[in-house]
């Protein structure tokens, strides 16, 4: 009873749950890594000194529960005020236009807090550095933002300068996948006579994705310009998916089998069983001095390099070269390593309960002055342009110069990413072949992307549905209010984007109709 | 005898008639701006709440909010239509509306969607009040009707005619534009001839107005079809545009390398 008493008087009487007259706006985000939660906190504690009304609570959750985390609380009208959340994010697609708003009015306007600097007079969609173009691609609705991002991301090869020169007795680091293959070789021969057991890459599930997608996505470009019949430059899951189902594509085209083998090939340079290790057990790795390099983004390159014991440098990605044996032919040049696109994106909840002023403090995060200061304390490179960096973040951004793919033949979708995650271990052991893991994935993925294209259109319809009701009520008010040419506006928007999105889910719907 | 007290107090039962039914007009107003930013409980709320005025706006802003909450069962589908085909009868703005929403009910919003009687309701529509901005707006429904959900024609060439011969009939800029840009990307999908799709896409594109990451793909687009038809003066024009005009995509060097294979410069 005692003990009862105690807990709920704590419950009730606990120091947080003392009366605090400010106004309460929590943001959930999911990156756990050293760097990002202190930017933000140094930001957070900035805006509250700028605004002693305002309390700002940051909630850090980790990635494995971050999904049941989102749907649960959105579902029980329970959802921070500000969401992070990636459109990559399996089984989540529903998510952006049911539960988050657009802010598209808001980021056709100045963003207030950036009075006073270089970029006062844009509007704050351009004052991203690419001008929010993850959200022009996949936005839940053409021609709404849905989010604000805080940083830039690239890929790349992280490097333990010591142990290179130990290995090599150089500090030559590899520019192309042949000097890459060379010293994969040195490594295989220098870790059995000095008794240790050290791989070129560190490796787990997380980490290998990115390897595997981005070098298959480059090696089979000349195959994508083939198949881009609408020219777009890119492919689109779309697109990959429907030819698929088509018939223009397989496992079996020699272009789409090289691509396998350098899979191949990168796969043995991982620990065996890789696949089931964590992203912390691939840096526990790489940090030990158990594997030469960690292929990752750069939104790790803050706990890496904190915690590395040693000189580490962020290389660019080594490049597929016309010459390269095993897939040179097939290659259109070099492959773009990260884009710089923004990300870690912002989206406001629907139901914020503190709507105004969640807007106000992403437009001070995403200021110049909030991202400088988010950017100087977590070590990731700035979202917002003009913003200074460091040479050492600058070291992660990549200039333009390869070509960008779009969407990767082998996960286009999370049917297809769920199957070839599955399929991997074909490659490995003694039995192991790429003709096995081309025939698994052959056999599986006519349904793996029947099930994307069917999400693809579920999610346009999803998109397109409820839009009658906006269109409608828009139309009502016209004819009941003065403020027509903004309402008009608004309409013809929704309508162009409502047509947009049905147009693409009754083209699928028909290629899934007619698609054996 | 009692006659002059009430002709004294019917201006002011008058006015209190028209101000109540701007009373409702606003709170109407209310309810229609929270559905227009997707906030469907806060205006089911206001309409419960709002003083009864316009029996048909009221009974129209009814099924309007229910729409708004895909799917729908199949009793509501039944009674919105019974409500929608009631209010259609009328001859104003409103059974406009009310007759594309039941075009609507049937095309997306039905279990197992009635094309044809969607397409029938939309060109009935079209038929009574050709200028009506939702006669208008469902022959681009049409459009995309024909293009993709009926199975015939069966020729690609006739289906695209089929939805070709609607253009003339749309007067407004913004949805002509949208059907046109879905005439030329249906194009693609059916394989028909780069020279007949251009001309679409090359309209859509010059219409202007349009969102998110289309206009870049539709510059791009125009310029990689028309080199790959041998236009490579055009091709160039509107390469070179998208590289002034989207300096942030990622797709730059991809234009570029394409601009450099023409024998031109990269032109950053």
């Amino acid at each position: 009873m005692l003990v009862y008493l105690l807990v709920v008087s704590w419950i009730f009487l606990r120091p947080e749950r003392s009366f605090d007259p400010r106004v309460t706006v929590r943001i959930a985000h999911w990156q756990v890594e050293i760097g990002p939660s202190s930017g933000i906190a140094a930001v957070i504690r900035r805006y509250e000194a700028l605004n002693p009304g305002v309390r700002i609570e940051q909630m850090i959750v980790p990635p494995p529960v971050y999904k049941q985390f989102l749907r649960t609380n959105l579902a029980g009208d329970n959802a921070p005020d500000i969401i992070e959340y990636g459109t990559w994010l399996d089984g989540l697609t529903d998510i952006p236009v049911r539960y988050f708003e657009p802010l598209t009015s808001y980021l056709d306007q100045v963003n207030p807090y950036n009075r006073g600097t270089p970029i006062e007079k844009l509007p704050w969609y351009r004052t991203f550095a690419d001008e929010l173009y993850e959200q022009r691609l996949n936005s839940p609705e053409p021609g709404q933002y849905y989010a604000v991002t805080l940083t830039r991301a690239s890929m790349r090869l992280f490097c333990n300068r010591e142990l290179l020169r130990e290995i090599t007795g150089s500090d030559h680091v590899p520019q192309t996948m042949m000097e890459l293959r060379e010293l994969g070789a040195k490594v295989a021969a220098y870790a059995p006579a000095k008794e240790r057991r050290i791989m070129l890459l560190a490796g787990s599930g997380f980490n290998a994705q990115f390897l595997l997608n981005g070098y298959f996505a480059a090696a089979t470009s000349k195959l994508r310009e083939e198949l881009d019949r609408e020219g777009f430059l890119a492919l689109s899951a779309q697109q990959v998916l429907g030819s698929y189902l088509g018939g223009q594509w397989n496992f079996q085209r020699p272009d789409v089998v090289a691509a396998l083998h350098l899979l191949a090939e990168l796969h043995r340079q991982m620990r065996p069983g890789y696949m089931q290790l964590g992203r912390d057990e691939a840096a526990r790795e790489f940090l030990h001095g158990d594997a030469l390099f960690i292929f990752s983004g750069t939104w790790d390159a803050t706990s890496l390099r904190k915690e590395a014991p040693f000189p580490l440098s962020a290389l660019r990605c080594p490049q597929l070269t016309q010459d390269d044996p095993v897939v040179g032919k097939y290659v259109l040049g070099r492959f773009a390593d990260g884009n710089d696109i923004t990300m870690f994106g912002f989206y406001l909840n629907k139901r914020a309960k503190q709507r105004e002023e969640a807007i106000k403090f992403l437009q001070f995060l995403t200021s110049f002055q909030g991202n400088r200061l988010f950017s100087e304390v977590s070590g990731w490179p700035p979202s917002i342009k003009q913003v200074p960096m460091t040479a050492e973040v600058a070291e992660l951004l990549s200039p333009a110069d390869g070509y960008s793919n779009g969407a990767v033949f082998l996960t286009a979708g999370g049917s297809s990413r769920a199957l070839l995650l599955r399929n991997l271990h074909l490659l490995s052991g003694p039995t192991g072949s790429v003709e096995k893991l081309a025939a698994a994935l052959d056999r599986e993925l006519p349904v793996a992307a029947r099930a994307d294209l069917h999400a693809i259109a579920r999610d346009s319809w999803l998109t397109a549905l409820p839009q009658d009701a906006r269109i409608a009520a828009l139309g009502l008010g016209i004819s009941a209010l003065a403020e027509t040419d903004a309402l008009r506006l608004r309409q013809e928007r929704i309508e162009a984007a409502q047509n947009l999105s049905e147009a693409r889910a009754m083209l699928i719907d028909q290629q899934l109709q007619r698609s054996p | 005898m009692k006659f002059a007290p009430i002709c004294r107090r019917l201006p002011l039962a008058l006015l209190w008639l028209v101000s109540l039914q701007g009373a409702t007009e606003e709170a109407l107003v209310r309810v229609w701006r929270d559905v227009a930013d997707s906030k469907l409980p806060e205006a089911e709320l206001q309409l419960s709440a709002a003083p009864k005025g316009d029996a048909r706006k009221v009974r129209l802003t009814e099924v309007v909010i229910g729409m708004g909450r895909p799917p729908i069962s199949r009793q509501d589908f039944d009674q919105y239509q019974r409500v929608l085909a009631e209010l259609a009868a009328g001859r104003d703005e409103l059974a406009d509306l009310a007759l594309y929403l039941e075009a609507r009910l049937f095309q997306v919003h039905a279990v197992s969607p009635d094309f044809a009687q969607a397409e029938a309701l939309y060109l009935a529509l079209a038929e009574r009040s050709a200028g009506s901005h939702w006669a208008q707006l469902g022959l681009v429904k049409v459009g995309l009707i024909r293009l993709y959900a009926l199975a015939t024609p069966t020729v690609p060439a006739d289906r695209l005619a089929s939805v070709e011969a609607l253009l003339g009939r749309i007067t407004e800029p913004a949805l002509k534009r949208d059907l046109q840009l879905q005439i030329g990307w249906a194009g693609l999908h059916y394989r028909r001839p780069l020279d007949e799709i251009l001309p679409h896409l090359i309209a859509a594109e010059a219409a202007g107005g349009l969102m998110g990451i289309t206009p870049e793909n539709l510059v791009l687009q125009i310029g990689e079809l028309s080199f790959r038809s041998g236009k490579t003066a055009q091709a160039r024009a509107y390469f070179e545009r998208f590289l002034a005009d989207y300096p942030t995509s990622i797709r730059r060097y991809n234009v570029e390398q394409r601009l450099v294979g023409m024998g031109g410069q990269p032109g950053r």
